[in-house]
Formats: structure tokens, C-alpha cells, sequence
């Protein structure tokens, strides 16, 4: 029963995985771009949570929505004054740009909130439920399912609406999607925009059960790096296997080896992956 | 090479040589060898990084393999840790020729991941491993058991050393430059299906490009350790050390010959200042300036401080001649 | 006979880019491969010259078999080839790009700059040797290309519509770049576009289309058959009109 309770806890922080991986993922897919600040997005949506209840009270509805919107804005902000123009230079630019702002929000979030580990403050989502025997904490139940949805979500936003596939057309081809009358320079910022917000939507819902400091942000970069490859690099339905299977081997790992085990055996795991197969798991061979 | 850059290195040499009888106190000499050492690496890092352009992020793995294996063979055998210099230098091309091999398949942005995960996870197993000391590290002896140990008390020693190693890694970077090797990784850079198709074997070219850079870095790595008797993960493996490297070339110049000096010089220099205006709460703030001068590089002059001189010198000299 | 293609095939997926082509040539040719856009040529010529492994058929050059043997490969035994958009080294001087080809058959560095030297003579690209090559327009760019090669002293070229997109004055200059070319003893494929330049230049034509060759002879008599004219001259001229 142990067991189960194992699985099932490491699918739902895989569920999170998934959700800011889905981000990370569509970013490389429209621009064939890694963003290494990502990790850092999430981190931030934690702090944007933690200054929302401090500030405006409320419960996780507010400070999800919060998160979601100010990550929301400052993708946007970070496509337009920098990503934009990086992109037409050399590699090194593009892999400076984003190391050095993952660098930049991390010992900024250092200065002002200090290195101490923080948790939010008890929410009406405490309580344990018991689901046929498998006992779970509220937080993590509602924060692994909502992620879950969010993720689908913003695969029908892609597959189904209007708006995905003009994103899509500017990812498959710039400049047809210009001569129908698309502008890739506002897909891509909506894209920044959306990868943001999902990461700071999931950085606030693991706020709710895990205590944090700034310097999770690098983990959770390298989490979404591994999912990313996992899933194959451009797939949201990719990524949310990959989330799923992480948060899994995670728990596994930590519950059979020992919880310091647990990163060392995300970090081989993408190691072997780059090794073995660059293209992803369930990506295509290129 | 012209008259004015001759005279431009003969000065800097001098400079450079005579720098410890300018300024003799113990924190000038600290800060000089600072310099000397983050330009030793961040010239290793400049050949796969800044001349065949494969975005390392992960060279600290070469760093620290070079700054553990000396402390470690000194606390097993007793021997002199510069007895662990060639070992290290042995497991670096080992490791170079082990990430080479598959990741050169990778392009671009790949390259990169691969390398941050690699180094990063040797850095947190290097803290779980109790045989080199776990996250507490490594030391090296107290106290010098004769010259071999390489234990100053004064840091004039120490900064001679720095400056021959970095003169010598820069006189291999100068010949590399002007080699057919050197012109092959400035083709690959530039463009891969065309180097191959004029015969560069391309993969072969930037395997050697790496294992090159590892050997230097590696003992950059081994100078630091010996010098302040003591490693951890962080200070060895840490994703800092491979930044800096990274940071430092950019903003001096990433394939040129002086740029990852000049770009050692300004930010050693700037990390110093603010530490001493900022106390011990500093070193966040240098990292947040890190993260910053990443940024507007990136930015604004990819190139770094090398190809904006290259751009505005001929100006100079018009402007000059023109008065 | 200097390159034989035996049935080479390229599959992307289920379909086929390039079916069952065959093709040999001898030693001191120019030959001409036309087709209209997408017919699959420039697929073929990345076959031929190790840019992709052709998914079947053979390729022998000078008796050795090349068929997956990697681009260095194909430079050492002396195929040269151009690329339709040039890749020329954009931060290396015009000298600096010359000599990486020259460096293939000339290890040290003096030798490799006379080689380079000798061929920007033969390029006259000699006055723009110091300068990078960002800084020259697509004519110069096409001309480096052809210098870099011709610096490995290759034995076939391989010449990837490189008087594309040039004036009809700097195409006169091409063409005698071209036949010089020809002229030190080295064989010649071009593709290309300008039914002039074929005309003018070469001896024999292949005629690509929808991944095959549909046929082949002397340039006056294969733009007679129509076959020919229905799947090359005809798109040609509503590319034309475009």
C-alpha cells in the first residue's frame, strides 16, 4: 500500500513536471530555442504566490491566477526586449541570453527574499483525503489534477483553436505564415508568453504542498530539459508522458534508494537520453 | 600581426610580469593571481567555445576533475598533490573523449544541455560520495613539507606560476590559430556541411578541440586546489565555475587570442569591488552582475569587447591621423 | 568512366525523392543536370556527393565505392562540390575561406596560403583577399564558393547553381570562369537553371524530373524532346512568369 501511495504521489509532481515542461517544449518547437531561465519562471510563480497571499490574502485560486498572469507579462517583456533580438545573432548569443537572465532572476530572488527555504501559509486545501485506501494530501491531489487539465488545456489550445494554429503555421514555416498574414514576431511573444505562464501557474501549485527556496529553479530547468528530451523536443502530449514518467522514477528512486538519489537519477537519466537518443523518446528522427 | 599590436603585448606582458613589484601587498598579489587563474581557464574554455563555437556550459567538470585529483592523491598516498596534476589531466581527456563522442552529434543548444547535465551530475554525486569527501570536500597539506608542495606563505609564487601556465596556453591558442587545426574550427563554427564537404572531418576535429581544452582547464583546475589547499563540490564542479569561464571569454571575446585575459582582468576586478563594498553579502550581488553583463552581451555585442575594438579601432586611427 | 551512379534511390518517408537514377560520367566532361523545381536534383547531388546516404544504389568514384562514405571522404578523393545558397565562412577573410580548402592537400600553413593565393588569382577574387566574407555580395560569394573547391584540387566539381541570381554581364564572366575551370583537366556537373548557360557550356544534359532521369544527350537534341519540354519547359516558363 506504501507502494501505491509512492506511485501515486510521484505522478501527481509529475503532473506539475508536465505542466511547466509543456512550456519549455513549446518554445523549442516554434523557435527551435532552449530557454534556460525556464526553471526560473517556475521559481518566480512561487514567489509571485508567496507575495499574493502575503499582501492580498485570498486563497489558491487568486494566487495561481496571479502567478499564471504575472509570468504571463514578464514572458512577453522578456521576448520582446531581449529573445527578439538574440535570435538573428550567433549561437552564443542565444545560449547567453537566457543563461544570463536564469542567472540574473535567481541571485536577484536571492537578494530580496534571501536564500532561507519558505512555504505558504496553510490554505483551505489541507486535510487528507483517502482515495480506497491510498492516503493523500488534499494540496497534492488538486495541484497534480489541475496540472493535468492545464496541460490538455493548452494541447486543444494548439490542436484545436484559431489561435494554435496560427501559432503552428509560424512554427512550421515563418515566412508562409507571413504571407497569410500572420505576424511571427506576436506568435512568438504569445508563445513566451504562454510557456511563462504555465511555468508560473506550476511553480504556484507546488507552492501550495512544497516548501521552497530561489535555488530550486535549477532543478526544475534540468526537470524540464529531461522531460523536453524525453517527450521529444516540440511535443506537448510529449512532455506530459515525460512529466508523468519523471515524477514516477523520481519517487520511486527516493523510496527505494534514498531522497538525495532522486536528482542524481533525473541528471543520468538525461544524460543517457542525449547519449541515446537526441530526437526524444517519441519524437521523430529528424 | 601589425607594429601597434606587438607594442599593444609587449606592454601587457610587462605589465603583467612586473605587476608584483608595482603593487606588493598581499590583497593586490591575491587578486592578480585571481586574474591570471580565471584567464588560464576561461582561455581553455575559448578554444572548443570560442573557436570552434560549441557552446560548453559544463567545463567545470574538467576544473574540478583537475582541482580534486591533486587533494586526493596527496590525502591517499601522502604524495606532493602535484603528483595528481597528469592523473587529472589523464581523467579529463578521458572524460572529454567520453562527452565528445556522442554529444559532437549534438548541435547548437543541445551541445549545451549536454554539457550543464553532465557536469552537474558529477557535481552532485561528487557530494554523495564519501570517498572524496562528500559534500565536505578535500584538503590538501597544512603545511608545506618542502618547495614540492607548492604551500606559500607569500603569493608572489604563486602569481609567477599562473602567468607561465597562462603564457603558455596562450602561445598554444596562437598557434592553433594559425594552423590548418585552428582554421578547421573556425570553419566548423562558421559552417559544418561546408567544412566537411572541403574534407574536415568534423566530429574528429572538435573531439580534439575538446580533449585540447579539458587538458588546460584541468589544470587550471589543479592551480586553484593546490593553491588554496581546500575543495568542495561547488567550488570545483559548481555551475558558477562553468559560468565564469563562459562569461569571462564572451566578454573579452569568445576565438579570439586576448580576449578571455582582457575579459579576466575587467570582471575579476569587478567581483573584487564589489565584495569589498558589499562585505560578505556581496557575492549575490556578483552573481546578479554576472547574470547582467550575460545578458547585455548577448544583447548587444555578441562579439564581445574584441569585435567592438575591432569595429571602432579603425575609426580611432582615422580620427587620429585626420587631427 | 570517372562516377557511376548505379540506381541510387532517396526515400523521405514514403516518398521518394530520388527513383532508380543511374548516371556515369567520364573523365574531362561538362555535364548539364536540368528538371524543373522539386524534381529532386539537388537530392540527387547531395547523394553523389556524401551530403546524404542514398537509401539504395551504388556510387563509384574512380573505381572506389563511395555510396556511404562521409562529405570528407568525398573531398579527399576528389569530388568538390558548391552549395546552392552559399556557406561560405562569414567571419573569415575571402584568403582565410580559400585556404581550409587548401589546407586538404597542403598540411602546413605557407603552402596552403600560396595554393589559396594561386587560386584567387585564377578566380580573380585576388584584390578581396583580406576582406570577410560577409562583406561580399552574391556574386563574389558564388566565385568564393568555386574557389574554395577548386583550392582542394578536386578531379569533379559538382557546381550547384552557382550563376544563379546573377546579372546576364556577371553570368559572361561565370562562364568563363567555368570553362577555365574545365580547361585545367577537371570534370564538370552543373545544375542549373538558365537553359543559356547549359547551351553554352556543356557537351551533354540530364534531364531530371519527379525523382528520375527522363532523358539524356546532346543539349541541342534534348530540348527537342518533348517529354522534355512538357515537364521542364513547361514549368519553366510559368516560373517565368512569376
Amino acid at each position: 500500500m506504501l507502494l501505491l501511495q509512492v506511485i501515486v504521489g510521484g505522478l501527481l509532481l509529475g503532473a506539475i513536471y508536465a505542466l511547466f515542461s509543456s512550456g519549455l517544449t513549446l518554445i523549442w518547437g516554434m523557435m527551435n530555442f532552449i530557454n534556460f531561465a525556464h526553471g526560473e519562471f517556475v521559481m518566480l510563480g512561487m514567489y509571485v504566490a508567496l507575495l499574493t497571499v502575503t499582501y492580498l490574502g485570498g486563497g489558491p485560486v487568486l494566487f495561481s491566477l496571479s502567478a499564471a498572469v504575472t509570468l504571463y507579462g514578464i514572458g512577453i517583456i522578456i521576448y520582446l526586449t531581449l529573445i527578439r533580438h538574440v535570435m538573428k545573432g550567433p549561437m552564443l548569443a542565444q545560449i547567453l541570453s537566457t543563461f544570463g537572465l536564469a542567472l540574473l532572476l535567481r541571485y536577484a530572488a536571492f537578494w530580496i527574499f534571501s536564500a532561507n527555504v519558505v512555504s505558504l501559509p496553510q490554505t483551505t486545501l489541507s486535510g487528507i483525503v483517502d482515495v480506497g485506501g491510498i492516503l493523500m494530501p488534499m494540496s497534492q491531489l488538486v495541484a497534480g489534477v489541475v496540472a493535468i487539465v492545464l496541460t490538455v488545456g493548452l494541447h486543444l489550445l494548439l490542436t484545436r483553436t484559431n489561435i494554435g494554429s496560427r501559432l503552428l503555421a509560424v512554427a512550421e514555416d515563418r515566412n508562409a505564415a507571413m504571407l497569410m498574414g500572420i505576424r511571427p514576431d506576436r506568435m512568438q511573444a504569445l508563445a513566451w508568453g504562454l510557456a511563462a505562464g504555465s511555468a508560473g501557474i506550476a511553480g504556484a501549485l507546488m507552492a501550495i504542498s512544497y516548501p521552497f527556496s530561489p535555488s530550486v529553479g535549477e532543478t526544475f530547468g534540468l526537470t524540464a530539459f529531461v522531460a523536453v528530451t524525453l517527450g521529444g523536443f516540440g511535443s506537448v502530449p510529449g512532455a506530459l508522458y515525460a512529466g508523468l514518467i519523471i515524477g514516477l522514477i523520481q519517487a520511486l528512486s527516493a523510496y527505494w534508494l534514498g531522497a538525495i538519489y532522486k536528482d542524481i537519477v533525473v541528471y543520468a537519466m538525461f544524460a543517457a537520453l542525449l547519449w541515446l537518443r537526441p530526437q526524444g523518446l517519441m519524437g521523430k528522427a529528424s | 600581426m601589425s607594429r601597434n599590436v606587438k607594442l599593444g603585448i609587449l606592454g601587457l606582458a610587462a605589465i603583467l610580469l612586473l605587476y608584483p613589484l608595482l603593487f606588493s601587498g598581499a590583497f593586490a598579489l591575491n587578486v592578480g593571481s585571481a586574474v591570471l587563474l580565471a584567464a588560464i581557464s576561461a582561455s581553455a574554455w575559448n578554444i572548443v567555445g570560442g573557436y570552434a563555437g560549441q557552446i560548453s556550459v559544463g567545463h567545470g567538470m574538467f576544473f574540478g576533475v583537475g582541482a580534486y585529483l591533486p587533494l586526493l592523491i596527496y590525502q591517499i598516498t601522502g604524495l606532493p598533490p602535484l603528483a595528481g596534476v597528469p592523473v587529472g589531466i589523464a581523467l579529463s581527456i578521458i572524460l572529454a573523449i567520453i562527452i565528445g563522442l556522442p554529444a559532437f552529434r549534438l548541435r547548437g543548444h543541445y551541445f549545451s544541455m549536454a554539457t550543464i547535465a553532465v557536469a552537474e551530475l558529477i557535481r552532485i554525486f561528487t557530494g554523495t560520495w564519501e570517498y572524496v569527501g562528500a559534500a565536505i570536500g578535500l584538503q590538501g597539506p597544512a603545511v608545506g613539507r618542502g618547495w614540492w608542495d607548492l604551500t606559500f606563505r607569500d603569493e608572489t609564487p604563486y602569481y609567477y606560476i599562473f602567468l607561465g601556465v597562462l603564457a603558455v596556453v596562450l602561445y598554444v591558442t596562437y598557434e592553433l590559430q594559425r594552423s590548418r587545426f585552428g582554421s578547421y574550427l573556425r570553419a566548423i563554427k562558421s559552417d559544418e556541411r561546408a567544412a566537411s564537404s572541403l574534407g574536415v572531418s568534423v566530429r574528429m576535429t572538435k573531439l580534439k578541440a575538446l580533449v585540447l581544452s579539458a587538458i588546460f582547464t584541468s589544470i587550471a583546475g589543479s592551480l586553484y586546489s593546490i593553491k588554496t589547499g581546500f575543495v568542495d563540490p561547488e567550488s570545483g564542479f559548481g555551475i558558477l565555475v562553468s559560468v565564469q569561464m563562459v562569461i569571462i571569454a564572451a566578454l573579452g571575446g569568445a576565438g579570439s587570442l586576448f580576449g578571455p585575459l582582457v575579459g579576466a582582468i575587467i570582471l575579476v576586478s569587478l567581483q573584487t569591488a564589489t565584495n569589498t563594498w558589499f562585505g560578505g553579502g556581496g557575492s549575490g550581488l556578483t552573481y546578479i552582475l554576472y547574470g547582467g553583463i550575460i545578458v547585455l552581451i548577448a544583447r548587444y555585442e555578441p562579439g564581445g569587447l574584441y569585435e567592438y575594438w575591432q569595429r571602432i579601432s579603425p575609426r580611432l586611427w582615422r580620427s587620429r591621423r585626420a587631427a | 568512366m570517372l562516377l557511376e551512379a548505379k540506381n541510387v534511390s532517396r526515400q523521405f518517408g514514403a516518398f521518394f525523392a530520388v527513383r532508380d537514377a543511374s548516371l556515369s560520367i567520364a573523365q574531362g566532361e561538362i555535364v548539364g543536370l536540368i528538371g524543373p523545381n522539386g524534381a529532386g536534383k539537388s537530392t540527387f547531388f547531395n547523394c553523389l556527393a556524401g551530403d546524404m546516404p542514398p537509401s539504395a544504389g551504388q556510387v563509384i568514384f574512380d573505381g572506389q565505392d563511395v555510396t556511404f562514405a562521409p562529405p570528407e571522404t568525398h573531398a579527399l578523393a576528389g569530388i568538390g562540390r558548391t552549395f546552392q545558397l552559399p556557406a561560405t565562412f562569414e567571419d573569415m577573410t575571402v584568403l582565410e575561406n580559400v585556404m581550409v580548402g587548401a589546407y586538404l592537400r597542403h598540411p602546413h600553413r605557407n603552402a596552403a596560403r600560396d595554393r589559396a593565393m594561386e587560386v584567387l588569382e585564377i578566380t580573380e577574387l585576388k584584390d578581396l583577399a583580406m576582406q570577410r566574407a560577409r562583406t561580399l555580395g552574391t556574386p563574389g560569394r558564388k566565385r568564393l564558393e568555386i574557389a574554395r573547391v577548386l583550392a582542394t584540387s578536386p578531379r569533379l566539381m559538382f557546381l550547384d547553381e552557382a550563376l544563379a541570381g546573377l546579372t546576364p554581364s556577371e553570368v559572361q564572366r561565370a562562364i568563363g570562369l567555368v570553362r577555365r575551370i574545365h580547361g585545367m583537366g577537371i570534370t564538370l556537373v552543373i545544375v542549373e537553371h538558365i537553359m543559356e548557360v547549359i547551351m553554352a557550356l556543356t557537351e551533354r544534359v540530364i534531364v531530371f524530373n519527379q525523382g528520375r532521369v527522363i532523358a539524356q544527350g546532346k543539349p541541342a537534341d534534348v530540348v527537342k524532346d518533348t517529354q522534355v519540354i512538357e515537364a521542364y519547359l513547361g514549368s519553366g516558363r510559368r516560373k517565368r512568369r512569376a
